[in-house]
C-alpha cells in the first residue's frame, strides 16, 4: 500500500433517534427474505446477504457503490415490521413520557398556569445550562406523574405499569389492561412539541414515536462478517442469526394478519417479534430468556458488542494496537548504560525504522540494502512513486542499492542507539514506558539495567516486557527529549528519585566504602577504569608498608567536584560527609544511593548537576560497585544462620518465659483478677494482653538471634543496608516464626472449640493457636508448618483483592482526571475551559521538578552561599527590604522561609542577594509546563502507591479504642465520597478554660455517648390491662448518671404519661391497646433515645499532649458543635459528607485533603500534596461532593463517548440519543476514540502558517 | 448541663477546616474574571445551599473569593461562583 496523507477533520459527532424516513432513505434495500443463501451458494437477493450491503471478499465489487472490500463501507438495508415494536433502549423514556402525558388528549398532564410557568422559565434564562435545564425537566416529571385526572380534557389518568422489559399495562378500575405497541406509537405521534421541549426532549429534532419502531435498519454485511470454517461450511455472525429470526417471525405476523387470524394469534406473534428484536439489540435484558446458539452458548448481540472490556469502546475504539512492538522476557545486565535496553538480534531484524535517502546517509543506507536480511541490513525500501519493496524476494540487492537515490525511504533494522521505548504492565505511573538507546545484543531477552527495575517493578522471575520503536521525527524526538531513563530519575510523585541502587549494588556500596577496606593500587586503579575514570588519581591512604587506597576514595572519585553533602547515619556509624565532593566519612547505603530515598546522595546529584550527570554517576559507580563485589565475593547459606547452643537456649527461655506469663494471665482471668481495659470485655482484654505477650516474645527471641550474628553475617550486611530482608526476617530464619494470624487475629477457625484435632479443645496453650517456635533454619512441625500455610494463603488472597480494587480505583481516578491540564496561564482546566484550580497545585510548582515537595531547597542554597561569603551580615532591617522587593515574584511561604533562615545565616548583604536571584531563578525553573496532563500524573501518583496499601483494617489496640477503617478501604472510601464511612469518627476538643480537667471531659464524654432506654432497664413486664412496667437497673442508671426522673421524662411525650412507682420502678399505662401493639410500644420506648447524641455509639476521654480530647465511635458533627463547652472551632469529624453539609464545600475539600493525606502518610507512602489539592478540588468543583466515578466526576463528564467508554456503555449512548448531544471530541478519551491528538502536553500545541504569503511567494 | 459557661455564639466561619470566604463587590468580580479570561458558569461553584454561602448571605449569581491556607505556597486563592442548588 502507498503511504497516502490523508486529512481527516472530524468535527463532532452528534447522537440523535433515527426517524423511520431516515432509516428508508439510507436503506439500499428492502431485506424481505429470510433465506442468505441459495442452494448454490449465491446470496439471495432481498436477503440478509444481499450484495447491495457491501462486499465481503476481496476480489468482489460492491453491487451499491462498485468498490472493492478494501474501500467499500458496506450500506444499511431495512426491514419493514409488520407492527410497531418497542425499542429496548427507550423504554424507560416511553415510560415517562406516557406517565406525564393525558392518555385522551395527549397533552401534558399540568394545568396551563403551572406549563406557562415553566415556559417562561424557559424562555427567560438564555444562559441556562443544560444541567439546570435538565433539573427543570426532572421537576415537571415528577409533578406530572402525580397528577390524577387530566386538567386539559378532565379525563382519569390511570396508572401506567411497565413489566419489564417492554410491556405497558394501564391499571383501571376494572383491572389492568395491556397497552400495545401500535397504541403507543399513536399516543407518542400525538404530543405535540411544545409539550415535548418542557419534558426536556431536543426540540425540533426527535420525536418520541421513533422509540417505537416500525423499520429495522440492517446493518451492511461488514459488521456481521460470515466465517468460512476449514470444513468448507460458512458460520454465520449472531447478528444476521437473529436478524434471520426477526425475518421470520415478522413474515409469519404478516401471514397471519392477511389471513384473518384471530387478534390474540397475531398478538403472540408480534410478542414474539418483540422479544427477537429485544434480544437483537440486547441479549442480556432481565426479565426475558436469553437467545442462544445452537450450540447453547449465549449470543452476543448490539449491546454485548459494545459493553464491557472486550467490547467495542474499550477494547477496540480506547485501545488500539500497534505495529513495530516487540515482546520477550527480561533479563538483567548491570554492564548496560541505565537508559539502554538489550534487544536481541532477532527482534532487531523484525523491528525496522523508516529511514530517508538523503545525500549523507545514502552510502550507509547502501550498504544496509546490500545487507538485505543480515544483520544489519534492511527489510523494505519504498519509492519515492510509493511502492514498496520487499528486500526478502529481490534477487539482486546491490542492484536496488544502487538505484538508491534521495528521496527513498529505507526500512532498516533497529541499531544501537536507536530511540525505543519500553514498557511494563500494568502501566501504573508514567515511569512505566520510558525510551532507552537500543543495544543489539546476542541471546532471546531483553536486557534491562537492575536500577531501572524500581520504576518498572521489574524482577526477573520470568517476566515479560514490551518494547515499542516510534517510526516519526516527531515521535522519536518527542520521546528523546521528554521519556529519557535519566530524565525519569525524579518521580512526580513525591520530587524524588525512584531510580537508584538496588539488591547486591547497595550490599556492594556497603562493602566498598566501611571503614576497614582498603585496595592495592592495582585493585585501585582497575576499577577506577571499569568505572570510566580518566584523570589524577588520589593519593593513597596509607603508604607503608604497602600503597593502599580506601574504598571511600573510590566512590569519591565519580562524585561531582565542589559537591557537599552530609547525611545523618541511618544505623550506627558515622555521619555520611561528603566535601568538596570526596567522601570523607559515613558507609554508603540505601539512604545514600538507594532507589525511593529522597535526599539522598543521589537526589542532590539530579537536582544540582542534571539528570545526566546523575546517570553518569549511577552508571560509573554502579558498574564499580558490581566489580568490586564480584571480585569479594558475597554469600549467603544455611550456616548464616546456625546459632551457638546457648543463644538456641536462649531463644527457647525467651519465649519459654513468655508461656509462663501467659498462663499466669489466663489464671488471673478466670480468678476476675485480670485488670480491665476500657471498653473491652475481659475476654478481649485477655487476648489483647496474651497477644502483646507473644509479640514481645517473638522480638526478644529475634533480638537474641541478633545478638549472636556477628557484624559481617551476610544476612546482616543486606538487611542493614537496605539491600534485602529485615531484622524481622533475620529472626525469622534464626529464631522463631513467632505468632500466625488471620484477619490480623490469632487463628480460631478449624474444629469445635479447637483449631485442630492434634490439640484438646479450648487448649490455653498459645501453640494451639498458631505460635510457632521454630524458625526457618531449623524447619517447622508439621502442626506449625500448616499454620503457616494458613497465614500464607491469607497473604496472597489479600494480595489479589487488593490488585483489583486498587486497580479499579485507579482505572476511576484516570477516567475522571485525564483530560485535566495546565493552561498557559497556570489555571488547570478540563477542555470547556472551567477552572479546576486558579494556580496548579497552589503554588504552581512541578512536583516532578520540585524538590522533594519543595518549589526551592532554601537551606541548601544558603548552606552553598556561606562556602563562599565573608563580610559582616546584614542588618535585619536591610533584610527585610531586600525581601519586600521579592514578595511578588515568590509565594508567601517561600519569602517566610527565606525570611528565617536567612536571618539565622549571617550572610553578607550579597551573598542574601544572591540568594534571594538564585531563588527566584530556581523558583521559576521548578513551574510547572502549560500542557502538562497533571489530572492524569494526579491520578497515577494516587493509584499507583495504592498498590501497596495494606487492605486490613487496624486496630488501635489498648492506645485508642477504636477500629478505624485504614489504607485501601479508607483510600476508596474517600474517592467514592459516601455518604457514611464505613467507621465514622470524631475527635472532639473542649474550649482551652476546661482542655486540661479531665473531669469535665469525662462529664462531657458521657453527656455525648448515645444511650437507648433500655440501656438502663432491667427488665420489663406487660400486662394486658395495658400497663407496661419497666424495671430500672440502677448501675447502669448511675454510670449514666441519670435518675429515674429523668428516665420518666425521656418517656414522657404528649400521650403517654409515666408514673414513678419507686426509686427503680416506672409504670406507663397505655389504654385501648392490644397486647400486641402493647409489645410495639414497649419496644419503641426501650429503642427510644434516653440521652446523648444519635449516631455517637461511644466516647472516651484521651490526652493529646496536655489536653484532654474525645474520641468518639460514630459522628454527629452539627450536634456535637452545640453542645456548650466544646470547642466547635476545631472538633472535627472523618465523615467528609458530613462536614460538607454542615461547613460548606470549602470545608469539605479540606477534610478530603486532610484524610487523603493522613491515609497515604499512616501506610508510609509519599505522595506529593498538590496531587491531593487537584483531587480535593476537582471533586468539589460543582458544589456539592462528588464521586471520582460513574455517578460523580466521570458521570459529569461533558463527552459521551469518554462516558461510554468508562461505564454503562448503552444507556449513556441512547441517552445521548435521546437528547440530541453532540460530542465536541475536546478531551482525551474521545480523541484516542476517533484517532485525533489527544490534546493535552505536546498534542495541545498547534502550528500555524499563514497560507497566503507562501502561495503569493511561490507564485512569483 | 453547665450553665456558667459563657459561650459566645459560634459562626461556622470560625471552624479550622473554614477558610475565609467573602463576596467580591462586582467590579472586583469583573476584574477575576478578566484575569482568568472566564464566564461565571466556568468558574468553580458554591450552592446556594451551601453553609457558608447562607451564612455570608450570597445570592446565586455572586463570585465568592476563597482565602485558604496553603501548605505550600502559604496563601492562594479560589473563586467560586454562586449557583442555586
Amino acid at each position: 500500500m502507498s503511504i497516502q496523507e490523508i486529512q481527516k477533520n472530524i468535527g463532532g459527532i452528534k447522537f440523535s433517534v433515527f426517524s423511520p424516513q431516515i432509516i428508508r432513505a439510507y436503506s439500499v434495500v428492502e431485506i424481505t427474505a429470510p433465506e442468505t443463501y441459495d442452494r448454490d451458494g449465491l446470496p439471495v437477493p432481498g436477503g440478509l446477504m444481499d450484495p447491495r450491503l457491501g462486499t465481503l471478499e476481496p476480489g468482489q465489487k460492491c453491487a451499491t457503490c462498485g468498490n472493492t472490500s478494501a474501500k467499500c463501507p458496506g450500506h444499511f438495508g431495512h426491514i419493514e415490521l409488520a407492527e410497531p415494536i418497542i425499542h429496548v433502549a427507550f423504554v424507560d423514556d416511553i415510560y415517562t413520557i406516557l406517565q406525564c402525558t393525558c392518555r385522551v388528549c395527549h397533552k401534558l398532564i399540568l394545568n396551563d398556569d403551572e406549563i406557562s410557568k415553566y415556559k417562561k422559565i424557559l424562555e427567560e434564562s438564555k444562559y441556562i445550562t443544560p444541567e439546570v435545564y435538565e433539573n427543570i425537566a426532572r421537576e415537571i416529571k415528577s409533578k406530572a406523574k402525580k397528577v390524577r385526572q387530566c386538567p386539559h380534557c378532565g379525563n382519569v389518568k390511570y396508572e401506567i405499569q411497565l413489566v419489564k422489559p417492554t410491556t405497558f399495562y394501564e391499571i383501571r378500575e376494572e383491572g389492568p389492561s395491556r397497552l400495545l405497541a401500535s397504541s403507543i406509537r399513536a399516543w407518542l405521534e400525538d404530543i405535540n412539541d411544545k409539550n415535548l421541549i418542557l419534558l426536556g426532549y431536543d426540540l425540533e429534532k426527535i420525536r418520541p414515536e421513533w422509540f417505537v419502531l416500525q423499520v429495522l435498519p440492517v446493518p451492511p454485511v461488514t459488521v456481521r462478517p460470515s466465517i468460512i470454517l476449514e470444513t468448507g461450511i460458512r458460520s454465520e455472525d449472531d447478528l444476521t442469526h437473529k436478524l434471520v429470526d426477526i425475518l421470520r417471525t415478522n413474515q409469519r405476523v404478516k401471514e397471519s394478519k392477511e389471513s384473518g387470524s384471530p387478534p390474540l394469534i397475531v398478538q403472540d406473534l408480534v410478542d414474539l417479534v418483540q422479544y427477537h428484536v429485544t434480544t437483537y439489540f440486547d441479549n442480556e435484558v432481565s426479565g426475558i430468556p436469553q437467545a442462544h446458539h445452537r450450540s447453547g452458548r449465549p449470543l452476543r448481540t448490539l449491546s454485548q458488542r459494545l459493553k464491557g472490556k472486550e467490547g467495542r469502546f474499550r477494547g477496540n475504539l480506547s485501545g488500539k494496537r500497534v505495529d513495530f512492538s516487540s515482546r520477550t522476557v527480561i533479563s538483567p545486565d548491570p554492564n548496560l548504560d541505565i537508559n539502554e535496553v538489550g534487544i536481541p538480534i532477532e527482534v532487531a531484524k523484525k523491528l525496522t525504522i523508516p529511514e530517508k535517502v538523503t545525500v549523507w546517509n545514502i552510502e550507509r543506507l547502501r550498504q544496509l540494502v546490500i545487507n538485505g536480511e543480515n544483520y544489519p541490513g534492511a527489510n523494505y525500501i519504498i519509492r519515492p512513486d510509493g511502492v514498496k519493496i520487499r528486500l526478502d524476494y529481490v534477487q539482486d540487492r546491490k542492484a536496488v542499492a544502487a538505484a538508491l537515490a534521495p528521496g527513498y525511504i529505507v526500512e532498516r533494522h533497529l541499531v544501537d542507539g536507536d530511540i525505543v521505548l519500553f514498557n511494563r504492565q500494568p502501566s501504573l505511573h508514567r515511569m512505566s514506558i520510558m525510551a532507552h538507546q537500543a543495544k543489539v545484543l546476542p541471546g532471546r531477552t531483553f536486557r534491562l539495567h537492575p536500577a531501572v527495575c524500581t520504576p518498572y517493578n521489574a524482577d526477573f522471575d520470568g517476566d515479560e516486557m514490551n518494547l515499542h520503536v516510534p517510526q516519526g521525527e516527531e515521535a522519536r524526538c518527542e520521546a528523546e527529549l521528554l521519556m529519557r531513563v535519566q530524565d525519569q530519575i525524579l518521580s512526580p510523585r513525591y520530587g524524588g528519585p525512584i531510580i537508584g541502587a538496588i539488591r547486591d549494588f547497595l550490599t556492594g556500596a556497603y562493602l566498598l566504602t566501611k571503614d576497614d577496606t582498603y585496595l592495592t593500587k592495582e585493585e585501585f586503579f582497575n576499577l577506577a577504569n571499569i568505572g570510566g575514570y580518566f584523570g589524577p588519581m588520589p593519593e593513597p591512604t596509607v603508604k607503608e608498608p604497602k600503597e593502599l587506597y580506601h574504598g571511600r576514595q573510590l566512590f569519591s572519585l565519580f562524585l561531582p567536584k565542589g559537591f557537599n553533602y552530609t547525611l545523618r547515619a541511618s544505623w550506627r556509624g558515622k555521619h555520611v560527609v561528603i566535601k568538596d565532593g570526596i567522601l570523607v566519612s559515613g558507609v554508603i547505603d540505601k539512604s545514600s544511593i538507594g532507589a525511593e530515598k529522597p535526599d539522598s546522595i543521589l537526589h542532590r546529584i539530579v537536582k544540582e548537576y542534571g539528570s545526566d550527570a546523575a546517570r553518569n554517576f549511577l552508571n560509573s559507580i554502579l558498574r564499580v560497585i558490581k566489580a568490586y563485589l564480584t571480585s569479594k565475593g558475597f554469600t549467603i547459606g544455611y550456616g548464616d544462620f546456625w546459632l551457638p547452643p546457648s543463644a538456641r537456649k536462649a531463644v527457647n527461655q525467651a519465649i519459654a518465659e513468655a508461656y509462663e506469663r501467659i498462663k499466669d494471665l489466663q489464671r488471673q482471668y478466670e480468678e476476675g483478677t485480670l485488670p480491665l481495659m476500657r471498653g473491652l470485655s475481659p475476654e478481649e482484654a485477655l487476648e489483647l494482653y496474651i497477644v502483646n505477650e507473644l509479640s514481645k516474645a517473638r522480638d526478644n527471641a529475634g533480638k537474641v538471634a541478633e545478638k549472636y550474628l556477628s557484624d559481617d553475617n551476610s544476612a546482616v550486611v543486606m538487611a542493614r543496608t537496605g539491600a534485602r530482608g529485615s531484622p524481622l526476617n533475620i529472626g525469622h530464619m534464626a529464631a522463631a516464626l513467632g505468632q500466625q494470624s488471620i484477619r490480623g487475629k490469632r487463628i480460631t477457625r478449624g474444629f469445635e472449640n479447637r483449631t485442630l484435632c492434634h490439640f484438646k479443645p479450648n487448649d490455653p496453650n498459645p501453640d494451639a493457636k498458631g505460635f510457632i517456635k521454630s524458625n526457618y533454619r531449623d524447619g517447622l512441625n508439621p502442626l506449625e508448618f500448616f499454620f503457616h500455610a494458613m497465614g500464607g494463603r491469607e497473604g496472597l488472597v489479600d494480595t489479589a483483592v487488593r490488585t483489583q480494587q486498587s486497580g479499579y480505583m485507579q482505572r476511576r481516578l484516570v477516567n475522571a482526571m485525564e483530560h485535566l491540564r495546565v493552561e498557559y496561564d497556570r489555571t488547570v482546566r478540563d477542555p470547556e475551559g472551567a477552572i479546576i484550580q486558579f494556580l496548579y497545585g497552589e503554588d504552581g510548582v512541578d512536583p516532578s521538578k520540585s524538590d522533594h515537595g519543595k518549589a526551592v531547597n532554601v537551606r541548601r542554597l544558603i548552606e552553598a552561599e556561606q562556602l563562599i561569603a565573608k563580610g559582616a551580615p546584614i542588618e535585619a532591617e536591610e533584610l527585610e527590604k531586600l525581601l519586600s522587593e521579592y514578595v511578588h515574584r515568590l509565594n508567601p511561604k517561600l519569602i517566610e522561609e527565606l525570611k528565617e533562615a536567612l536571618s539565622k545565616s549571617e550572610l553578607p548583604k550579597e551573598n542574601v542577594e544572591n540568594v534571594l536571584k538564585r531563588t527566584v531563578e530556581l523558583f521559576e525553573q521548578a513551574l510547572i509546563e502549560p500542557g502538562e496532563a497533571v489530572g492524569v500524573v494526579a491520578a497515577q501518583s494516587i493509584g499507583e502507591p495504592s498498590t501497596q496499601m495494606t487492605l486490613r483494617t487496624f486496630h488501635f489496640a489498648g492506645v485508642k479504642e477504636r477500629d478505624i477503617t485504614l489504607g485501601l478501604p479508607r483510600l476508596i472510601e474517600l474517592v467514592d465520597a459516601r455518604r457514611q464511612p464505613s467507621t465514622p469518627t470524631m475527635d472532639i476538643y473542649l474550649l482551652p478554660e476546661f482542655a486540661e480537667d479531665l473531669d469535665f471531659a469525662r462529664k462531657i464524654a458521657a453527656e455525648i455517648r448515645f444511650s437507648k432506654i433500655g440501656d438502663v432497664v432491667k427488665s420489663s413486664e406487660i400486662d394486658p390491662s395495658g400497663q407496661i412496667t419497666f424495671v430500672l437497673d440502677k448501675e447502669a442508671m448511675e454510670e449514666l448518671v441519670v435518675t429515674p426522673e429523668y428516665v420518666a421524662s425521656q418517656i414522657e411525650t404528649g400521650k403517654r404519661k409515666p408514673e414513678i412507682v419507686n426509686e427503680d420502678t416506672i409504670i406507663l399505662m397505655v389504654e385501648g391497646a392490644d397486647p400486641l401493639s402493647l409489645q410495639r410500644i414497649r419496644n419503641k420506648i426501650l429503642n427510644s433515645r434516653l440521652k446523648g447524641i444519635p449516631g455517637i455509639t461511644e466516647a472516651t476521654v484521651v490526652k493529646e499532649g496536655s489536653e484532654w480530647v474525645i474520641q468518639t465511635k460514630g459522628s454527629n458533627l452539627a450536634k456535637v458543635l452545640k453542645i456548650e463547652g466544646v470547642d466547635p472551632t476545631r472538633t472535627i469529624t472523618n465523615d467528609i459528607y458530613e462536614i460538607w453539609t454542615t461547613l460548606g464545600i470549602e470545608a469539605a475539600r479540606a477534610a478530603l485533603v486532610r484524610e487523603i493525606s493522613k491515609t497515604m502518610e499512616e501506610q508510609g507512602l509519599e505522595v506529593d500534596i498538590r496531587h491531593i489539592y487537584l483531587v480535593a478540588d476537582l471533586m468539589t468543583v460543582t458544589g456539592a461532593l462528588k464521586q471520582v466515578g460513574r455517578h460523580g466526576v466521570v458521570g459529569g463528564k461533558a463527552s459521551v463517548l469518554a462516558r461510554a467508554a468508562f461505564e454503562i456503555t448503552v444507556p449513556t449512548l441512547a441517552e445521548a440519543a435521546v437528547k440530541g448531544e453532540i460530542e465536541q471530541l475536546k478531551g482525551v478519551t474521545e480523541s484516542v476514540i476517533v484517532g485525533l491528538p489527544i490534546p493535552v502536553g505536546t498534542g495541545m500545541v498547534d502550528l500555524f502558517i499563514t497560507q497566503g504569503e507562501n502561495v503569493e511567494q511561490k507564485s512569483d | 448541663m453547665d450553665k456558667k459557661v459563657g459561650q459566645k455564639e459560634f459562626s461556622i466561619m470560625d471552624h479550622i477546616l473554614v477558610p475565609k470566604h467573602e463576596i467580591l463587590s462586582p467590579e472586583e468580580a469583573k476584574i477575576v474574571l478578566e484575569t482568568y479570561r472566564v464566564k461565571p458558569h466556568q468558574l468553580p461553584y458554591i450552592l446556594s445551599s451551601d453553609p457558608v454561602v447562607k451564612e455570608l448571605g450570597a445570592k446565586p449569581g455572586d463570585i465568592i473569593k476563597i482565602t485558604r491556607k496553603s501548605e505550600v505556597a502559604g496563601v492562594a486563592y479560589y473563586y467560586r461562583y454562586v449557583i442555586e442548588g
